[in-house]
């Protein structure tokens, strides 16, 4: 594929319309919630840009990230996105390795000097000098700087680069730290969870793409289309959290029943997230809908705030102080909760 | 086609079916009164499948449907209100990808674009030089 032809003649030399990007367009507008009207705007942005090129660098990770991404929701529609970004360097997808891998890092870095896209999945010990974790004789500190270092802006990918995520969890013994800590001289998106959900990762890319700017971000540095509301905001047991009907353990008549899963450690009021919308696996699912609560993979050091089955109530750290001493006492406590939620919401705006 | 897979608590009418009949019916007055088109998100809300049922059966069938065979189906059909669209952009497996309802003369996906009649008006171009006339002249024989 020839990079210097834009992404519209590159699909009309396949025979493709230009309404594939009406379609892809359409598509990623309703992710972002966006006005209708912006999809044709996107469409056009997608159809006269050329392929971005993109250099994803994994640290302290899972690869969980990268299962996600390759997982994305409509494979015909999702993977056009690889076609309108020219991944040049990513551990798991290249064929090459070894000392090709790192030329063609290099070659991407010198060819595109100024405009490519660093995407970045883990988090980077720095304690030792770095020596934690090492690519090609390079700590991760080391080629992450070396990276950025003329690259267009920086895309955190999962919680462990987005916020330090498990690698950053008590007692931290590599010193890890996320992205943002590292890189302050341009443009930081986190776009986290454990792993991230796929279309907001694509979502983002394609965003970029169309319109060569960064979508608008919350006070954490998240797209705010995707991490605007809280799971809670968007669940379909909300109505029970209303009304005080809560499952009191995961086998009680509340639980079967599919009642709020507040009383048995559910994250969603504190977590900003889509999950709860776009859903997972195909949009077939999502935890909440699978029976368990929300563990609040989106939000900073999620690892660490007290447990996973303890109600927000009882107190888990930060969360605590966001939703204050609001008690498990029914309808009071949505109130309590809500009118909570929202002072934070109004207060993050102000602080983005 | 495939549908999202439900919890026992996500089925049900919820009323969003009328809810969202209101909201097209204040669109398609713009568009009668100032031809304004508008477009309404299906996925963003959370509709049953009962309340998908429920508005696809007051909405009914109207004279046109389409097909668009392009990165996975896309379906395209009038309701049985002029002016109201149903478009159902699918991925592969028949996954429903995006669904809207679309309260417009006609629905972008369906317009042929600018750049694609330029390239198209090139290419027929092309097409009649290498053929040559007598290429033509064989074909209408033929027929």
């Amino acid at each position: 594929m020839a990079d210097h032809q834009t992404l519209g003649e590159v699909l009309s030399s396949r025979g493709i319309s230009r309404r594939v990007f009406l379609k892809y367009a359409s598509y990623t507008a309703s992710l972002m919630a966006l006005p209708p009207a912006a999809s044709t705007a996107i469409a056009q942005g997608l159809a006269k840009a050329r392929r971005q090129s993109v250099i994803w660098l994994s640290f302290q990770e899972c690869t969980g990230c990268t299962e996600s991404i390759t997982r994305a929701h409509s494979p015909s529609l999702e993977d056009l996105i690889f076609d309108f970004i020219s991944l040049d360097y990513h551990h798991t997808l290249q064929s090459v390795s070894g000392h090709a891998a790192e030329q063609a890092r290099k070659a991407a870095m010198e060819e595109n000097a100024g405009n490519y896209i660093v995407v970045v999945d883990g988090s980077v010990p720095v304690k030792d000098n770095g020596i934690y974790s090492t690519i090609a004789g390079m700590t991760n500190l080391q080629m992450l700087e070396e990276t950025t270092s003329n690259a267009l802006a920086v895309i955190s990918v999962g919680s462990c680069a987005a916020f330090g995520g498990i690698p950053y969890a008590n007692p931290n013994p590599t010193g890890a730290v996320p992205i943002s800590e590292i890189v302050t001289d341009k443009p930081v998106i986190n776009i986290p969870g454990c792993p991230p959900i796929p279309e907001a990762m694509t979502g983002t890319i394609s965003y970029f793409l169309s319109f060569g700017a960064v979508p608008e971000l919350d006070h954490l540095g998240r797209p705010t289309a995707f991490f605007g509301e809280t799971i809670h905001d968007r669940c379909y047991r909300r109505p029970f959290y209303e009304r005080g009907m809560f499952a009191k353990s995961f086998d009680d008549q509340g639980a079967r029943k599919g009642w709020c899963l507040y009383e048995v450690g559910c994250k969603g009021p504190v977590t900003y997230n889509a999950c709860a919308t776009l859903k997972w696996n195909a949009g077939v699912s999502f935890p909440i809908q699978s029976g368990h609560g929300c563990l609040g993979c989106s939000e900073p050091e999620f690892w660490d705030r007290g447990g996973f089955y303890k109600p927000i109530s009882t107190g888990i750290g930060d969360a605590t102080r966001l939703i204050g001493g609001a008690a498990v006492a029914g309808a009071a406590v949505g109130a309590t909760s809500a009118a909570m939620m929202r002072h934070r919401k109004k207060k993050a705006m102000q602080e983005g | 086609m495939k549908r999202d897979a439900q919890a026992p608590c996500m089925t049900g009418q919820t009323g969003m079916a009328h809810a969202v009949m209101n909201e097209i019916a204040a669109h398609l007055e713009k568009l009668a009164g100032r031809g304004e088109a508008a477009s309404i998100d299906l996925r963003s809300l959370p509709m049953t499948d009962m309340d998908r049922e429920q508005l696809e059966m007051v909405l009914g069938q109207g004279e046109v449907s389409a097909v668009i065979e392009l990165a996975g189906l896309t379906e395209v059909r009038e309701t049985a209100f002029s002016g109201v669209w149903w478009v159902r952009h699918m991925g592969q497996d028949e996954q429903v990808a995006y669904e809207e309802i679309a309260i417009t003369r006609i629905p972008e996906i369906l317009k042929t674009q600018l750049d694609d009649i330029d390239m198209a008006s090139r290419r027929i171009q092309q097409v009649i030089e290498s053929s040559g006339r007598n290429e033509f002249e064989k074909e209408a024989s033929n027929g």
